[in-house]
């Protein structure tokens, strides 16, 4: 990988439980993230997965300064973001910028699209000069597929495809390096999607952009990231390039997220091994010890409940190297694979 | 044959104009049978379901045309009271939002039990343990101790668990799902669907499954039928659909989804938006976006072309589309 623009290690975000009204005292704390590694190399695609309560969107609140890290770091060109302050934290986050998920709520109504977008420029003036704003936005509507005549609209007078691009575009007005994407095309049709994703992807090649792309949809993960990191319950559990995760999972929780996404290929569903996982994600005030996965793991032994496994290349596959040798945390981590092969055809080319 | 829609229209009058959200849906369902439903937003798939459940908002919502076949008889010609017993007994609806479709403050038992005070008359004490074997049926673990429990105690997937429980109460014919699955997780989706199929089986009901997921179709469909804004464009068997869709719409979709299976290159998109249901455009509602359209699209509305004995395409080119 080349040299990493964004570098977290034990990235921690604990929300404290307080119990009482005159003494406050902390009862536990939900720990939403307890301990993530990452590494973003300039240009590339970092696709984070994982259920609802994961803490993939915490991660991303963290890496966009919105949240404070209980502990750990994010180095941003080698420098410490999270003790920064003042000047210095604005001009970083000049170069990190984010893009919500749900296109209805994160645009202001009031404000015309023109206001919307050239807003980063009242708090980074150095960007554009005053005079130059309006062509400025003008230029990115047009980046992003929008006519630059609607600059004078307001959101509702947009589609959910159509405001999602808006919030691209003003994600991109301040020409950062990274973009934090949240959800980025959960909420929109199927059909509308593919244009999102499409954009992002010539955006990318076209500003040199870095993403963190967090869904839970695998599928738009895989088409477009790198590498791919898989979370469960505040923490990473596999992580490797798009091939390895998913045609080489070894990781009991990657298998069976993967072999539950439904294949849009009816030919699939006799021949299909399906892992079924029983009950529900534990709390995460209440995170089991050792492996906080083997609640639910068919394969769980003793060890799993005393030793947490690290994220690391497994000795097994460490020597024989391959796509199976790759960051795995399991105690005892096989290869299986779940997805179905790719049979019938499907998109041009 | 269990359902059939002939021919439905449904509009929405609001302060802006009429919305023409349904214009001539047909459809059927067999015993034991499950169809899918699968559109965009917009395409009037739930509110078809609505019409035909009986619980369109009405107004601002109107049949205006149509008729809803359900074991012999016209739902549409029913009363108000008729059409009440019919449902919940002889047809039943899962939503998409178990959280808001559930009483937030009468425990799960008491609104599973109402199923059996209301319907069948039973005591409480009787409906109470009905209630309990229900939530065991779904499997919710510790269905005895939980009965008591309101829903905000529960987990999404066990909320939807509860809905299917109170679909199923009084072992109706038909279930109507719109969405079951879409607000849950993948992992939970899968459970949902297993139960809902396996229960499906047992009790030879017909399923009609509203849905946007072109994975799940493929995973539990028997027929699907595919709409567009507000008309059926596409009804095949599911194996014929994803082999070689006979409508550019449903090759629209299924080739802009990307996969799980391989690395994809650019995703085709189809271009433009879905029509304003006030404006739909002359002729087939879809030619503004249809790579194949021609001149007889921009004026001639297709009808619903027999492509096969089980098939029919709403396209004027389904030749060149199946061919492509």
């Amino acid at each position: 990988m080349t040299e990493p623009i964004l570098e977290v290690s034990d990235l921690v975000k604990h929300y404290p439980l307080t119990r009482g009204t005159v003494f406050r005292k902390q009862a536990g704390a939900v720990r939403a993230v307890d301990g993530v590694d990452l590494r973003l190399g300039r240009g590339e695609t970092l696709g984070i997965v994982g259920e609802s309560g994961c803490g993939k969107s915490t991660v991303a609140k963290m890496l966009v300064n919105l949240e404070r890290p209980t502990a750990g770091s994010i180095r941003y060109k080698g420098e410490d973001i999270t003790r920064l302050s003042g000047r210095a934290l604005k001009a970083v986050r000049r170069n990190i910028q984010m893009v919500f998920q749900d296109p209805y709520t994160s645009l202001n109504p009031r404000m015309t699209v023109g206001d919307i977008i050239g807003e980063p420029y009242d708090i980074h003036p150095e960007v554009a000069p005053k005079g130059d704003r309006r062509r400025k936005v003008r230029e990115l509507l047009d980046v992003v597929g929008l006519n630059p005549e609607y600059i004078n609209r307001y959101p509702h007078q947009f589609s959910g495809g159509q405001r999602q691009r808006i919030g691209i575009a003003r994600g991109l007005a301040l020409r950062p390096e990274v973009i934090v994407a949240d959800e980025p095309v959960s909420a929109l049709d199927v059909s509308v999607q593919a244009q999102v994703v499409n954009l992002m992807d010539r955006l990318q090649s076209e500003f040199d952009l870095a993403y963190v792309f967090i869904a839970h949809d695998l599928s738009v993960v895989r088409h477009i990231s790198d590498r791919v990191g898989v979370m469960y319950l505040g923490r990473i559990v596999e992580t490797g390039t798009d091939t390895e995760i998913y045609d080489h999972p070894t990781h009991p929780y990657t298998q069976a997220l993967l072999s539950a996404v439904p294949v849009p290929d009816p030919g699939a569903r006799e021949h299909r091994e399906r892992i079924i996982l029983s009950g529900d994600v534990p709390s995460p005030t209440d995170i089991p010890s050792g492996c906080r996965f083997r609640t639910r793991c068919w394969k769980a032994r003793e060890r799993c409940a005393l030793e947490v496994p690290a994220l690391a290349v497994p000795a097994t596959f460490a020597a024989a190297g391959g796509p199976a040798a790759h960051d795995s945390a399991c105690h005892f981590a096989e290869e299986r694979h779940v997805v179905p092969e790719g049979r019938h055809g499907g998109g041009p080319g | 044959m269990l359902l059939e829609v002939r021919d439905l229209h449904v509009e929405f009058h609001t302060r802006d104009g009429v919305a023409k959200a349904v214009n001539g849906v047909g459809y059927r369902v067999d015993e034991g049978e499950t169809l899918a439903v699968l559109g965009e937003s917009g395409s009037g798939k739930s509110v078809t379901a609505q019409a035909i459940m009986g619980i369109l908002d009405v107004p601002p919502g109107r049949v205006t045309g149509g008729e809803v076949v359900f074991q012999g008889r016209d739902l549409l010609t029913l009363k108000e009271d008729e059409r009440r017993r019919i449902r919940g007994a002889e047809m039943a609806m899962i939503f998409q939002d178990a959280l808001s479709s559930l009483n937030p403050v009468l425990t799960v038992g008491d609104q599973l039990g109402e199923m059996f005070t209301v319907h069948r008359g039973m005591s409480r004490k009787q409906a109470r343990a009905e209630a309990v074997e229900l939530m065991d049926r779904v499997r919710i673990p510790a269905a005895r101790e939980r009965v008591g429990q309101y829903p905000h105690q529960f987990s999404g997937g066990m909320r939807q668990r509860i809905m299917i429980a109170m679909a199923l109460a009084l072992e109706p014919a038909l279930i109507i799902a719109d969405e079951p699955t879409t607000a849950l997780d993948v992992t939970v989706q899968a459970q949902v669907m297993e139960l809902l199929a396996e229960l499906r089986r047992e009790y030879r009901m017909g399923l009609v499954l509203i849905t946007h997921d072109l994975g799940v179709v493929a995973d539990v469909a028997d027929r699907i039928a595919v709409m567009y804004a507000g008309r059926i464009v596409e009804s095949a068997p599911v194996h014929d659909i994803y082999k070689a869709p006979a409508h550019p719409y449903t090759r629209g979709l299924l080739d802009s989804i990307p996969r799980l299976d391989r690395k994809g290159q650019e995703l085709y998109a189809i271009k433009g938006l879905p029509p304003n249901l006030m404006s739909i455009p002359p002729g087939c509602a879809f030619h503004p976006r249809c790579p194949l359209a021609r001149d007889v699209c921009r004026t001639d509305e297709p009808p619903l072309y027999q492509v096969s004995a089980t098939r029919g395409s709403a396209c004027h080119f389904w030749r060149e589309c199946l061919d492509d």
